[in-house]
């Protein structure tokens, strides 16, 4: 009878109330602990290094979260359902081949279109064979992570493409109240998705999914068609980074997206999410990508050789994590 | 002499406190049943007793001396073992080889032979009824078979002590027999067994003594079983009369023909498990599913509600056709689901209450947004019925409430729509006994209000005392449906004895009418009934009146006369037309399995009614021990 009455504090409803200070909200909010971090990552490189807080090195800062940022919104998607695309990397090169090869044909809104479908259809193809093949996501988009990559190569004769329409560059080159455009977009990208992931029907789908499919399926939820709809996403994000990637550089190589699938993967997990589904937020996500890309760029101005790059990075990684997961017990044990 | 003891034993599960001061003393050479209501805590004790779980406080000793156990392994080494209804068995590898799984952890060259023999002197323990292949893939066995199974691995262990978590929720009247005869050898052999259950008279067939627990304490230990009568143990176990925990008044009501139907399922299947189920549902009747597990209770209602899929026989909801392709469109025309398994069907770990409480909502929903607002009222009004604090539990995580508080929440997620028809999969299942009171007297509620309600249990004191009507399931068959003040526990374990006990009683049944022609039957007879389990032949002459699954009074019958005054010879029809012979059937151990009898269209001349009698008991007992034996490789 105890336990009727009393039930333990949870997480969502703090013990800490009556005390909202700094620290409860450091032990209790995940969002608010990476912007700390954030902070003081950006604290430490901008006494390191004088280029850091330059106006150059924002902006460049800014393009790359651009690309990670939005291959990472898809795969936050996938992550949530409990799922894993690895085919994201070799997607954006997949598509930005296409959106090259299209553009010696077609004008600018047509390219986009047939890069957006091209990524499209990779997507579907991953989410049928996942959902209604029942084949392990792991397996099912490493097998295109490699078909990508491949047909990137085909296409291009393994050749980068150069000599595109100026007119793409305006995507990275323009800016608003001295924000670049794509910025701008990650950011209304963002905010859409965090409304669809809060406020629809779908969004709430992909957590209980990812939560206990099985009670999904038993309320009614359109279980098997989110699935898909998580990875057909997934797929159109490659191609948008493939299109930002492109206006950036004007120019399109095979193997641009190599490797950014762990990016994107990592972003997430920093971000808060679990990889077994149904936790995790599009805020933390951004966060996370932030924090990729700060991390990256700081070990740049720090002349640290790119031999080491990748064990720093890495080691970063599993230490994130593990301190989430003992702050997130220590609160479940509270 | 050496015992095991555990005393003061406490463990609370987040906000549950599962035991307060929990004790059992057993000694070798007995059976002790541990016994409570559901949620009293035997489970919980069973399984700290077993290793599994670390107690918060409390002392185990063993032989006298103070014992720790960290791990399950602890426990076994110290010759203690468990024995679950769900095993724990390798299913692709053979009887022998799951035996002796645990060598395969130890160091050094496994000598085969040398564990075949040993396998097979264990199988010698438990004696002829066991009749298991040692090579026999575990995957070909039946469910009591791969306890036997379960059994022998702890046997292999050395184990001293074996505990017995519910063993015969699963099996047959049969199987239950040949386990209990098994049981008895082992303690015989200076064992001491722990017999977990809450069936009482299991109880008083096979243990020695009894530990009581309610609600995590302590109420009786050692009682020696011959000192006590059913009614004082129940009252012991619940603390009040059984009659209060289902909240009815006396007598059951009949539901009348003017209330609609609301569900009419005919001859549904979906293979495997549902072979041929019929039966109708009114409003605000409650309708028991009963039957062992493994009979198709569940996938019963799954297949209505649209989780499986129906490949042959009619759902009507309301008069009209009703095939639901999913448990959307289920929910839509007026159904509700309380799932069987909490955590597994129903419980999203990572939504708050509030969400959980509305999921049912948001899958038959349409549109984008979400719509939570429109619920707020309704919300708040469930709670207050269900007598849930509003405040503290809507933001609250799921996981953190006792089993008997999920198990609400998700009920209020079924009703928050407003269901015509509510289907309950063992709705008291790992809920304490306040709660569970509270649960029938809601159902009772609900069905007040003119809501069909459908429940599955696997408890049958609980479906008798829940349900207006029960349907029985064997083997994915409807049975039977009959008035539930019509019928006892016992009656009801005799109709849902599966088809693979039951066939070897029908073969004898069958030889018999080769043989003398006429009807030969299995039936019971008591209270002014006959129930009749099973029925063969085809000379419409000699019906005696009642056909498989029927249970009409004794006058409704062509054969009142025998029906009513049991003798050894053939007693004849009033109308002279039917000869009548009826033979008790008993299993090994005295207990009853009805009546066989025979009904000739023509006056037994020249058939010697003793020596027949004689024949038929003895092809029966084969039968019976056969049925306990072979149960497993005709499934």
């Amino acid at each position: 009878m105890n336990a009727e009455n009393a039930p333990a504090p949870s997480p969502s409803a703090p013990a800490a109330k009556p005390r909202r200070t700094v620290l409860s909200l450091l032990a209790t909010n995940i969002e608010f602990r990476m912007v700390v971090v954030i902070l003081f990552v950006m604290l430490v490189l901008s006494l390191a290094s004088p280029y850091f807080l330059t106006v150059k090195n924002m902006l460049n800062v800014a393009d790359q979260s651009v690309i990670v940022g939005m291959v990472s919104l898809g795969e936050t998607l996938v992550i949530l359902i409990g799922g894993i695309d690895l085919s994201v990397g070799s997607l954006v090169g997949l598509s930005g081949i296409v959106l090259g090869l299209t553009m010696r044909h077609l004008g600018l809104a047509e390219s986009f279109a047939v890069c957006l479908g091209a990524g499209a259809l990779a997507g579907l193809a991953n989410g049928l064979i996942i959902t209604y093949g029942r084949i392990a996501p792991f397996v099912v988009t490493l097998g295109m992570m490699s078909i990508g990559a491949s047909l990137a190569y085909v296409l291009s004769g393994a050749n980068s493409i150069s000599g595109l329409p100026p007119g793409l560059g305006t995507l990275s080159a323009d800016t608003i109240i001295g924000i670049p455009l794509d910025f701008w977009c990650l950011l209304v990208v963002y905010a859409v998705c965090y409304w669809f992931l809060t406020s629809t029907k779908g969004g709430r789908t992909l957590y209980a999914l990812g939560s206990n499919p099985e009670a999904a399926r038993v309320v009614g939820l359109r279980v098997a068609a989110w699935s898909v709809i998580a990875y057909v996403v997934s797929g159109v994000m490659s191609s948008v980074a493939a299109i930002f990637l492109a206006s950036r550089i004007l120019s399109i190589d095979p193997i641009g997206g190599q490797g950014l699938e762990l990016d994107a993967i990592a972003a997430v997990v920093i971000g808060g999410a679990s990889l077994f589904g149904g936790r995790g937020s599009i805020i933390g996500t951004l966060l996370g990508v932030f924090v990729m890309v700060f991390i990256r760029n700081g070990l740049n101005l720090l002349n640290v050789s790119p031999y080491w790059q990748g064990t720093a990075i890495g080691s970063i990684i599993i230490i994130a994590v593990l301190v989430e997961r003992v702050l997130s017990g220590a609160r479940r044990r509270a | 002499m050496t015992s095991l003891e555990l005393s003061d034993i406490w463990k609370a599960f987040g906000a549950t406190q599962a035991l307060a001061g929990a004790a059992i003393v057993v000694k070798p050479g007995e059976v002790h049943a541990l016994v409570g209501a559901n949620g009293a805590g035997k489970s919980t004790l069973s399984r700290i007793i077993s290793g599994q779980v670390r107690p918060d406080r409390g002392s185990i000793t063993l032989d006298g001396n103070p014992i720790r156990f960290g791990r399950a392994r602890d426990a076994i080494l110290h010759g203690i073992c468990i024995v679950t209804q769900e095993t724990s068995l390798a299913p692709d590898l053979s009887v022998l080889e799951n035996i002796m799984l645990p060598h395969l952890a130890l160091p050094g060259r496994l000598r085969w032979r040398r564990l075949r023999e040993k396998g097979q002197a264990l199988v010698g323990e438990l004696g002829k009824e066991a009749g298991l292949d040692l090579d026999a893939p575990v995957s070909n066995l039946s469910i009591g078979q791969r306890q036997l199974v379960e059994i022998l691995k702890a046997l292999a262990l050395d184990s001293r002590f074996i505990i017995f978590d519910e063993p015969t929720a699963p099996l047959s009247p049969h199987e239950a027999e040949r386990l209990f005869a098994i049981m008895r050898r082992l303690a015989a052999r200076g064992r001491g067994l722990i017999f977990v259950s809450h069936r009482l008279e299991e109880i008083f067939t096979i243990a020695d003594r009894v530990t009581v627990l309610r609600e995590g304490k302590l109420v009786e230990g050692n009682l020696a079983i011959g000192s006590l009568s059913q009614g004082e143990l129940v009252r012991l176990m619940v603390g009040r009369d059984l009659q209060d925990i289902y909240g009815r008044n006396a007598g059951r009501r009949a539901i009348p023909d003017s209330h609609p139907v609301v569900l009419r399922v005919r001859n549904l299947a979906s293979p495997p498990m549902v072979r041929d189920v019929s039966f109708e549902v009114r409003a605000g009747e409650v309708l028991g599913l009963a039957g062992l597990v493994g009979a198709g209770r569940s996938e019963t209602i799954e297949t209505i509600f649209g989780l499986r899929r129906a490949t042959a026989g009619s759902v009507e909801l309301d008069g009209k056709a009703f095939a639901a392709r999913s448990s959307r469109e289920a929910i839509r025309a007026g159904i509700g689901l309380i799932p069987e398994d909490r955590r597994g069907q129903a419980i999203v770990p990572d939504f708050s209450v509030r969400e959980n409480l509305l999921l049912a909502h948001l899958g038959a929903r349409s549109g984008v947004g979400l719509g939570y607002a429109s619920r707020t009222a309704a919300i708040r009004d469930l709670l207050a019925l269900l007598d849930l604090p509003e405040r503290r539990l809507l933001d609250a995580n799921m996981l953190t409430f006792s089993g008997g508080m999920q198990q609400k929440v998700i009920m209020a997620r079924g009703l928050l729509l407003s269901p015509r028809l509510l289907l309950l999969d063992e709705p008291t299942r790992g809920v304490d006994i306040a709660t569970r009171s509270s649960i029938y007297a809601l159902l009772r509620r609900i069905a007040g209000e003119g809501v069909a309600c459908v429940v599955v249990s696997s408890d049958f004191e609980e479906i008798l005392g829940i349900s207006d009507r029960i349907t029985v399931l064997s083997d994915g068959v409807s049975v039977t449906t009959l008035p539930s003040h019509l019928v006892d526990v016992e009656k009801l374990a005799m109709f849902a004895a599966p088809r693979t006990s039951a066939e070897k009683t029908h073969t004898v049944l069958s030889d018999l009418v080769a043989r003398q022609g006429g009807m030969a039957y299995w039936v019971i007879v008591d209270a002014g009934r006959v129930f009749c389990f099973d029925r063969v032949g085809t000379d419409a002459a000699a019906d005696p009146g009642f056909a498989a699954g029927g249970f009409p009074l004794l006058a409704e019958t062509s054969i009142a006369a025998a029906l009513a005054n049991p003798s050894a010879g053939f007693v004849p029809s009033a109308d002279g037309a039917r000869w009548t012979l009826l033979v008790p059937v008993s299993g090994q151990r005295g207990h009853s399995f009805g009546t066989v009898g025979l009904t000739l269209a023509r006056p037994p001349d020249g058939i010697d009614a003793a020596a027949l009698s004689g024949s038929i008991a003895g092809s029966l007992n084969e039968a019976i021990d056969h049925g306990m034996t072979g149960a497993g490789y005709a499934a």
